[in-house]
């Protein structure tokens, strides 16, 4: 799979995050696909392949999906503690991006497996540096777990 | 009125009743005795009475010498026997009077008969024989009324008997009563005064331990049971008291929790459209800097540096929440080495700045490590910050004994405050500069003073040349 195939999944339910946050990339020269589900539900969807994402059960797993905590319908804890549930995304690398940095989201996300934990700051020139190291890291130095087959 | 006086009481009515009644039993036995001997005597009396009565009447028909003497000798007799004045009650004292004068007159009289008459004329002897049967007559009739008069005396010592008797049996049946009457009113007040009490009490814990801590026993009484179920009703009340202190404390705590909710929607949901402004803005600067004018321009830089400040203010504020909200955990803390390693990292943070650092070596103090940590880090921060202006800046953290408490401080020679102002210090986004001169929130020495308000200390400022800031530390 060449780079330019891998996928990035972006939950995130306020349409500005995702505007700046799509922006980030494109600033990043990220070029990748980004795709973006709006709620904790429409994540497992994508991931399983369900509902309106049904198509893509022959697609690849997003190389990591970028996860809001706050979320409408199931949160993002939620969404986490049902990917690392699920035996087909078990080692599925999560970023937690989130405006919270309570010292008890920190803990549960990590307790939950995740694999990352950035906090959104405020200043874009610094959201911006973010999102390019996080793309940096993931689309190029990091190496994604092994596929595993899916249903 | 105590159970134990009352118990007392019973008892000792119980005993004096017994008691009296022992005494009346001896006293009635004595007076028993006594009523006999005199008995006794009086028949001894009449006896007697009888024996001169048949010896007189013998004298009279037969006029031996020898019944002459042994009239004399029962006369005499007689006489010692009844010159006793015991022998009687003082009401029959009269009885005994006449006895006496009857058997002394009737003594006399037996005196006068002639001891032989046959020696004597017949003319004589015919006026003799009328004179002496007068005499005999009288004689016998005194002696019979004698003897009557004894019988009597003897019957009253019968009756003095009998009287005593029924004192007796009076007194023992009243006793029996009297202590029969102890026993069933002491059983009614061992039922009013304990059992019923105690019946309440019993019902009152059932009460309490089925969880209806508003019910009340109060008996009323001043005795033990009284005591006990005052002591009872304070000790619900008590439980009551720290049941509700449970239940306030609870109460807090859901509090807390409702503060920590706001607090985390406060970090997540106002920061969102902060990054939005801040974002879009830049994004409008980058994407058509070319066609907009420098104030336009400066604009979009207000917004954003508005937004991050704000920003900034919402974390600051969250860090004072939780300095609120954190748990204590209090041990012995090296304030000296915190100080030490605060002044290494500022040091390393601004290279060109050559604050001297005079920390006093060896402070201690009790609190929570973490809290701590925040509170010199925001009192040296603050120290540095406002000696930014001073040719040679110095900081000094050290301690003293103020009013037997022991003080910590923080002193610096920078720019210092003005004094009128200086309960202003503590309060939050309260500056006492202008922010282009110093930066900052205005959040720091309220947070400071969180940390030792839940330490149970307190920070106060000075400000003299030299001296600019204090705090203390219980």
């Amino acid at each position: 799979m060449s780079e330019s195939n891998k996928v990035i999944l972006l939950v995130e339910d306020n349409p500005d995050d995702v505007t700046l946050t799509l922006r980030a990339f494109k600033r990043s020269h990220v070029m990748n696909t980004i795709a973006v589900a709006r709620d904790g539900i429409e994540a497992l969807d994508f991931l399983f392949a369900r509902g309106a994402y049904a198509s893509r059960a022959k697609d690849p797993l997003p190389t990591v999906v970028i996860l809001d905590l706050k979320l409408p319908k199931l949160d993002g804890l939620g969404v986490l503690r049902a990917i690392r549930a699920d035996e087909r995304t078990p080692l599925q690398p999560v970023v937690i991006l989130t405006s919270s940095k309570e010292e008890e989201d920190l803990i549960s996300g990590y307790s939950l497996g995740a694999n990352s934990y950035v906090r959104k700051p405020v200043d874009f020139t610094e959201f911006l540096e973010a999102v390019k190291v996080l793309g940096i890291y993931w689309l190029m130095m990091n190496e994604s777990p092994p596929e595993r087959k899916r249903l | 009125m105590k159970i134990s006086t009352k118990g007392r009481l019973a008892t000792t009515t119980a005993l004096v009743t017994i008691a009296l009644i022992a005494a009346m039993i001896l006293w009635a036995n004595k007076e028993v005795e006594d009523a006999n001997n005199k008995r006794r005597q009086t028949t001894q009396l009449t006896r007697g009475l009888t024996e001169v009565r048949l010896v007189t009447f013998e004298y009279i028909l037969h006029r031996h010498e020898r019944a002459r003497q042994q009239e004399q000798e029962v006369s005499s007799r007689l006489q010692r026997l009844i010159a006793d004045d015991t022998l009687v009650e003082p009401a029959q004292r009269e009885i005994l009077e006449d006895l006496r004068e009857r058997i002394a007159t009737t003594h006399r009289l037996v005196e006068e008969l002639v001891p032989n008459p046959e020696t004597r004329s017949d003319e004589d002897k015919e006026s003799i024989r009328r004179f002496e049967a007068q005499l005999s007559s009288q004689i016998l009739m005194l002696q019979q009324d004698s003897v009557a008069n004894a019988f009597r005396l003897t019957d009253f010592s019968t009756e003095r008997i009998n009287a005593a008797q029924r004192r007796v049996e009076t007194v023992i049946l009243f006793g029996l009563g009297l202590i029969a009457l102890t026993t069933v009113g002491g059983a009614w007040l061992i039922n009013r005064n304990v059992l019923a009490p105690i019946h309440r009490l019993e019902q009152a814990t059932r009460e309490v331990a089925a969880g209806n801590w508003h019910y009340k026993v109060d008996v009323g009484s001043k005795d033990e049971i009284g005591d006990l179920s005052r002591n009872f009703d304070s000790m619900t009340h008590s439980l009551r008291m720290s049941f509700a202190q449970i239940e306030r404390s609870n109460q807090l705590a859901a509090l807390n929790q409702e503060i920590e909710a706001f607090s985390y929607s406060v970090s997540h949901d106002l920061r969102g459209p902060l990054r939005s402004m801040d974002g879009f803005s830049l994004a409008l600067l980058e994407d058509y800097g070319d066609k907009l004018d420098d104030e336009a321009k400066d604009s979009l830089q207000r917004i954003r540096a508005a937004s991050q400040r704000m920003g900034r203010l919402i974390d600051e504020l969250l860090g004072l929440s939780r300095v609120t909200r954190a748990e204590l955990n209090l041990k012995v803390v090296n304030l000296s080495q915190i100080a030490r390693e605060i002044a290494d990292s500022l040091d390393q943070q601004q290279p060109p700045r050559a604050v001297k650092w005079d920390i006093e070596e060896g402070i201690t103090v009790h609190a929570d490590s973490a809290l701590i940590q925040i509170a010199m880090q925001n009192l040296m921060e603050n120290a540095w910050k406002f000696t930014g202006k001073t040719e040679q800046p110095r900081v000094h953290i050290g301690s003293l004994q103020a009013d037997g408490k022991k003080e910590c401080f923080v002193a610096d020679n920078g720019v210092g405050f003005d004094m009128a102002y200086a309960d202003r210090l503590f309060g939050a986004f309260q500056r006492l500069h202008h922010e282009s001169e110093f930066s900052g929130t205005g959040i720091g020495l309220a947070i400071v003073q969180r940390i030792f308000r839940r330490h149970e200390g307190a920070i106060r400022a000075q400000a003299k040349p030299g001296l600019a800031r204090h705090f203390s530390l219980a």
